[in-house]
């Protein structure tokens, strides 16, 4: 009994492997569903949905759940992020196990708290991967699982869940390299010891090489380490890791300056000056790391004593900030004439987009691509202008659709006219007159030969004046039968005669027979050629004529239906473009503002330093001249 | 009254500055959905122009169609295929690695499409790739076939030989 319990049990497990994306099917091949299956993985999201679209259309069962799933995945990678979350909550409402296998259960939850955890919404997230049972997850999204699941454990302060997530990941898996760069974020988040920590960003570090990127991932954790332990005053751990930051890369600005930093806080002002300069002549002022380098090194020169070096470089670094101000300030005119971002959306590539697709960023020789650079990559803003590069994409693709469709209406018409043609040239009449006056021929001369060769013996095919001599051969056998007994001997011998006469005639007619069958087949034979030539003709014709001009029937009407739908839809896509560029275009505004302000900030602060240093060395000269004159 | 008045004048500057956060709230969701809508709508109707495009240029009675797949192979990664049909060569394509990927997560390429007419007929496909060792493997398979007035479809198969554990290469006829 226990038994059939767990046969039971175990019914719907293999039910809900057969259904995972990964297990090939063993029954026949739907080219449909495999179709669907290979643009979904290689990630074509808006593919993989039409052919879902596609087989739901024709009414395809037996895939279960899986199909549900499948199109939330899409909707996921094309970041239509609503719609794959009321997919998934619509899937994971019903609790029945026979309803929703396990497998596809436990995927589904996967990717409702991966897509809450890209939204940002942690705690929905952290929830939503609690209730994956990873016995049930397939290998290759195992480790991806444990990932998700330690930073949202993390975030949740449950260290000790997290550790026990970070442990099961595969070591030679990408993952157990953000999960450990997660982890060290978070022990600095909660003062855990420094041994601990630095252990950690270390193990990380030893990971990198398992991933694509190693260099930039090593970087990045090395940055942060670099920053984690100059924020807790350990200077002499922060040059360790920051003297590690290549030099030609993302993070490089950005370690330059904490490295300055770090140096100065160990009161190694002159080496601290050496990154700074480097930073400052090798990036472009609009960097907001180089904007306070400008600021910082008349700052060391003073803790130097170079106090009219000082001077100097403040007052370099005020007229630096007011060219950078008004350089923001003509990025935001820009913004409002459509230079901007017009000039990034048209270089995106036509068929990339999704929520996985980055924008390409680069914009060569344009003034704003610094600023591009530097503010775009921000993650908060990646959303919305991937939103409105797929937008983008969209009006892209429908208005190629419409030139599509400009094309097939051609076609039909090139069809249309290639139809006329062959009707007006009568081809198949031709054809088929030859092909009957043939038939008759053959027909005729079939008879003739029937008749002619009905005779084995040749007489058919005998001369007048032979077939006269065959009827008296016959009279002259009757005239000599009729001959009195007495006459015997002679009467054989007459008989023999005729038979002689009779047999040379008759050899000499089956002679002719056999050479003029001979001829007969060989005529018709050719006969014969030609009609099948004939045939094969008048076939290609009625082919023609039938199958291929009339391939454009019906489509007229539907071309003109698509054309309507896509103008309706591109007008509709305008609307909807101009008021996502508007909104991007208002965050870009806000942050330009910011960083505006942030700059005249730093001019005020360069202002009264150079103010007051200006005042401090003339005093010191008039101190000097007054103890003189004293 | 003065006061009523006050209170009054500050209960709707409230409610007033309230709406509008709201309404700002609402318009952002808003259009977020309006683009999730119009990213579906587009899909669609992408699909429907697709099948519009097979059906006028690939009739079913000339239609003509090969596909690509591969089984959970350990000892080859495909990185190209080329096919050539009656001695002419008619399209390749290089893999990325998340096809690759696909290929052995049950997914299948229809690498090629096109009109054949009937008649009998010659495939090639050259089949590059790498070992487990990183090593170069090519292999070049061909099927004759015959295509009468109705779509033909062939598979070039890449599946696991257990015996000898080492990649099997066909081309199959679809039935």
């Amino acid at each position: 009994m226990r038994w059939f319990i767990c046969l039971l049990i175990l019914a719907p497990l293999a039910y809900g492997d057969d259904l995972l994306p990964d297990e090939r099917r063993a029954v026949a091949r739907d080219p449909l569903y495999g179709q669907a299956l290979y643009s979904l993985h290689s990630g074509e999201y808006d593919k993989a949905l039409g052919f879902n679209y596609e087989l739901r259309k024709k009414g395809r069962k037996g895939y279960g759940k899986i199909l549900d799933i499948h199109e939330a995945t899409a909707q996921l990678g094309l970041g239509m992020s609503q719609h794959a979350q009321s997919q998934f909550q619509r899937l994971l409402s019903d609790t029945r196990v026979s309803f929703l296998p396990p497998a596809a259960r436990a995927q589904a939850w996967f990717y409702m708290a991966k897509h809450f955890y890209n939204k940002g919404m942690w705690l929905s997230g952290l929830k939503a991967i609690r209730k994956v049972n990873a016995g049930h997850l397939g290998s290759d999204l195992k480790d991806e699982y444990h990932f998700l699941a330690t930073t949202l454990e993390l975030f949740k302060g449950k260290a000790e869940r997290a550790d026990q997530h970070i442990l099961a990941i595969d070591p030679s898996s990408k993952w157990a390299v953000y999960a450990y760069m997660n982890l060290g974020v978070s022990y600095t988040e909660r003062d855990v010891h420094i041994s601990k920590v630095e252990a950690v960003f270390n193990k990380a570090l030893e990971l990198t090489s398992n991933t694509e990127k190693p260099e930039v991932l090593a970087d990045k954790i090395n940055l942060m380490a670099g920053q984690f332990f100059y924020a807790t005053g350990r200077g002499r751990s922060a040059i360790k890791h920051l003297k590690n930051v290549s030099l030609d890369g993302a993070y490089t600005p950005k370690a330059l300056l904490t490295y300055g930093w770090a140096l100065t806080e160990q009161w190694q002002y002159h080496d601290a000056l050496q990154p700074w300069y480097m930073l400052k002549t090798s990036h472009s002022p609009l960097n907001q790391d180089v904007q306070e380098t400008l600021i910082a090194i008349p700052h060391l020169l003073e803790k130097l004593n170079a106090k009219v070096m000082a001077l100097g470089a403040f007052d370099y670094a005020t007229e630096q900030y007011d060219e950078i101000y008004k350089q923001l300030g003509e990025s935001a005119k820009r913004l409002n004439t459509g230079e901007f971002i017009e000039p990034l959306m048209s270089q995106q590539v036509p068929d990339r987009w999704g929520a996985f697709e980055a924008v390409d960023m680069s914009l060569p020789n344009h003034p704003d691509q610094v600023y591009l650079k530097d503010v775009m990559s921000q993650g908060y803003f990646q959303g919305e202008l991937k939103n409105l590069r797929d937008l983008h994409v969209m009006k892209y693709q429908l208005q190629s659709a419409m030139n599509e469709l400009d094309a097939f209406e051609q076609t039909i018409h090139t069809r249309q006219q290639e139809y006329s043609a062959i009707k007006k040239d009568a081809q198949v009449s031709l054809h088929k007159r030859t092909l009957d006056d043939l038939q008759s021929r053959y027909r005729g001369l079939l008879s003739r030969i029937n008749k002619a060769f009905k005779n084995p013996d040749g007489t058919g095919l005998a001369s007048e004046a032979e077939k006269e001599q065959l009827v008296s051969f016959k009279e002259v056998d009757q005239q000599i039968a009729s001959m009195t007994k007495t006459m015997g001997q002679d009467k054989k011998a007459y008989q023999d005669r005729l038979r002689r006469v009779e047999g040379v005639l008759k050899w000499t007619l089956s002679e002719r027979y056999s050479e003029r069958k001979r001829q007969v087949s060989q005529n018709l034979a050719i006969l014969e050629d030609k009609l099948r030539q004939a045939q094969k003709q008048y076939d290609a014709a009625k082919y023609a004529y039938q199958v291929a001009p009339k391939g454009f029937i019906g489509f007229d009407k539907k071309i003109n239906t698509l054309r309507t739908t896509y103008q309706k839809q591109l007008a509709k896509l305008d609307k909807v473009y101009f008021k996502q560029r508007e909104k991007v275009g208002s965050i870009v505004k806000v942050d330009i503002k910011k960083r505006q302000e942030r700059v005249m900030d730093y001019q005020l602060q360069a202002r009264l330093a150079a103010a007051r240093l200006f005042d401090e060395t003339s005093n010191k000269q008039r101190i000097v001249s007054g103890e003189v004159k004293q | 009254m003065k006061a009523i008045s006050y209170l009054a004048r500050s209960i709707m500057l409230f409610v007033s500055f309230f709406m509008s956060g709201y309404s700002a709230l609402a318009e952002q969701a808003g259009l977020d959905s309006e683009i999730e809508a119009l990213k579906a709508e587009v899909v669609e109707l992408n699909r429907e122009l697709f099948d519009l495009e097979e059906q006028l240029l690939y009739p079913a009675t000339t239609s003509f169609a090969v596909f690509v797949s591969m089984d959970a192979v350990k000892d080859f990664e495909i990185q190209s295929v080329k096919l050539n049909l009656d001695e002419q060569d008619v399209t390749s394509h290089i893999y990325r690695a998340e096809q690759v990927e696909a290929l052995r997560r049950g997914g299948i390429q229809k690498v090629f499409e096109g009109n054949l007419k009937p008649g009998l007929h010659r495939l090639k496909a050259e089949i590059m790739g790498k070992d487990r060792d990183g090593r170069p493997v090519k292999r070049m398979v061909m099927a004759e076939f015959g295509k009468a007035r109705a779509s033909k479809y062939l598979e070039v198969k890449i599946s696991n030989n257990p015996n000898q554990n080492k990649p099997d290469f066909a081309i199959v006829e679809w039935k």
